[in-house]
């Protein structure tokens, strides 16, 4: 009777962590604390919360004390990263994990195996209006100068890696680091999971965290690169788009797109499956259930098991207070580039073209294109910029979709 | 092609940072660039291929849908919001594009009955139920 309460209480989290000694045992607190603190921004300040909750909350939950090899550990982030559980010492073994791992295990395979973030772009394709591009093919343009602050942070991780000691970046987690940029959640994880997947929890929290914060980071920007008299430009009205041209426009992208960059078809492709469900308007109950079902399910799990990488070990460290400032310059600096061209695009129209809708080149859909509304209306109650800014801000998804597929062509065989 | 260094992240040298950085922006900036203004002139074509400008039709404006009602409540905003909503509302009821109408102008239908004429016509149509 008693044996079998002392059994108990060895097996109770205080025991785990009064245990595990000083130093781990507070790491896990803060690692607690900082999972309530998402919490609570997700939860009250409403950042991103269909995102930042499920990942506040497998990081709660991965991090509970528990004693070593108890069953009830969800989450074995050392199946993924340490050597010495995989097969050849670099490939995951998936049977291995099938056998051992915990309920998050089985759903990270979805992460580290790339399933996840081509399917939410399934859903994300679906929700997607490309007419506002295909009737402005400039704004293209502008999604692609967008992902200027992607590689100025890649610059930038690697600068801030030789000149402080404790930060390592390699040129894969630069790339990581510096996808951040294109303000895609998908496409950041994307990448992550196959150049750096140990930093995996700190860029998600980032990125996801700087896409809520938006419509904070880009008006001073764009306030301080545009003239008042260019802001008020009333842009000429977007002419109609025919059926035919958006069934059209996302078979020729796929093949566009597969025949340069092969490594962004994974996103890209699925990106356009979507928008040709929903376009096509033959297979609408498979297009309903992509943006709602599959992507709410998916997204669920995307974000419990990417929280859930988060452990002490990778988490506290000066590395991701690096990632957390370089997060932030590279969503400036994308903005920059979209307003530089933006600028450029206003001069060579002669006042044709607002540059406000630059800015909207970073691909958060529709957070960017609704800054630039709302910018512009403040300077031009009348203007009504949204539609115009739609169109470099869906070619910012296809950009940074580009540039991840660029970075994985040139770094994942390495 | 990388050193060592510039895989691990361990003991990268300013120099080589800034050169491997400033050649992987200029290819990949470059490529983006690429494949974008690609799939700007696919766009073009487009254009070029499907798109037929509309005849402007000027449809004399049967604006008088509009409900005294709601219009009551508009009378101080800006005409332009106005014409919009009026612009939408014809094309939505003869099915077409607000691209092939213009609004030339249009005029309030004022409700002119006398209060006491409006009374007795509700508390008849009241007494019908």
């Amino acid at each position: 009777m008693l044996e079998s309460f002392a059994n108990f209480l060895q097996n109770t989290g205080f025991y785990a962590l009064i245990s595990s000694g000083g130093l781990d045992a507070v790491k896990t607190i803060i690692m607690i604390a900082i999972a309530c603190v998402l919490l609570y921004l997700a939860i009250v300040k409403k950042f991103e919360p269909l995102l930042l909750l499920p990942i506040a909350f497998g990081m709660l939950l991965s991090n509970l004390p528990m004693i070593k090899d108890s069953s009830a550990i969800m989450m074995h982030t050392e199946f993924f990263t340490d050597p010495q559980y995989m097969t050849d010492g670099k490939y995951i073994n998936v049977g291995y994990i099938c056998q051992h791992g915990g309920l998050l295990d089985l759903l990270y395979l979805g992460v580290k195996l790339g399933i996840y973030p081509p399917l939410i772009f399934v859903g994300i394709g679906c929700m997607t209006d490309f007419g506002p591009l295909i009737a402005n093919p400039k704004s293209i343009l502008l999604g692609a100068a967008a992902q200027f602050g992607v590689f100025f942070t890649f610059v930038g991780a690697l600068v801030l890696s030789a000149l402080v000691p404790s930060i390592n970046f390699g040129i894969k987690e630069a790339a990581s680091i510096g996808i951040i940029g294109g303000a895609d959640g998908p496409t950041a994880i994307y990448v992550t999971k196959s150049l750096a997947p140990a930093l995996l929890p700190a860029i998600a929290v980032a990125a996801y965290s700087y896409m809520a914060l938006i419509p904070v980071i880009q008006p001073p920007i764009m306030k301080l690169m545009t003239r008042k008299k260019d802001r008020m430009i009333v842009m000429e009205q977007l002419r109609p788009v025919s059926k035919t041209e958006k069934i059209i426009f996302p078979i020729v992208v796929t093949i566009v797109v597969g025949l340069i960059i092969p490594d962004a078809v994974a996103l890209v492709g699925c990106l356009m499956l979507g928008n040709l469900l929903k376009e096509s308007g033959v297979a609408d109950r498979l297009a309903k259930m992509a943006q709602n079902e599959l992507m709410n399910i998916v997204t669920l799990f995307l974000g419990v098991t990417v929280g859930a990488t988060a452990t002490a070990s990778s988490f506290l460290s000066a590395q991701t207070i690096g990632i957390i400032v370089l997060g932030l310059i590279a969503f400036c600096f994308s903005t920059v580039g979209g307003l530089l061209l933006g600028n450029i695009m206003c001069w060579l129209t002669k006042g044709k073209v607002n540059p406000l809708i630059g800015s909207a080149g970073v691909s958060a859909v529709p957070m960017a294109a609704r800054v630039s509304q709302t910018v512009g209306q403040k300077e031009n109650p009348s203007n009504f910029l949204l539609m115009h800014a739609m169109g470099p801000n869906v070619a910012g998804v296809i950009g940074s979709a580009v540039a991840a597929g660029v970075f994985l062509a040139m770094f994942s065989n390495l | 092609m990388y050193s060592e260094a510039l895989l691990t992240g361990n003991g990268v040298t300013l120099s080589e940072a800034l050169s491997t950085g400033g050649i992987t922006t200029l290819v990949g900036l470059s490529i983006v660039f690429g494949v974008l203004v690609l799939l700007m002139i696919v766009l073009m074509l487009f254009k070029l291929i499907f798109y037929k400008k509309p005849k402007t039709q000027t449809a004399p404006a049967p604006a008088a849908a509009a409900k005294p009602a709601a219009a009551e409540k508009v009378e101080e905003v800006d005409e332009t919001e106005l014409i919009a909503v009026l612009t939408a509302a014809v094309a939505a009821s003869l099915n077409t594009s607000t691209y092939n109408l213009k609004i030339k102008s249009y005029r309030r239908i004022d409700n002119n009955m006398p209060a006491w004429n409006k009374a007795g016509v509700t508390e008849t149509i009241n007494n019908r139920f």
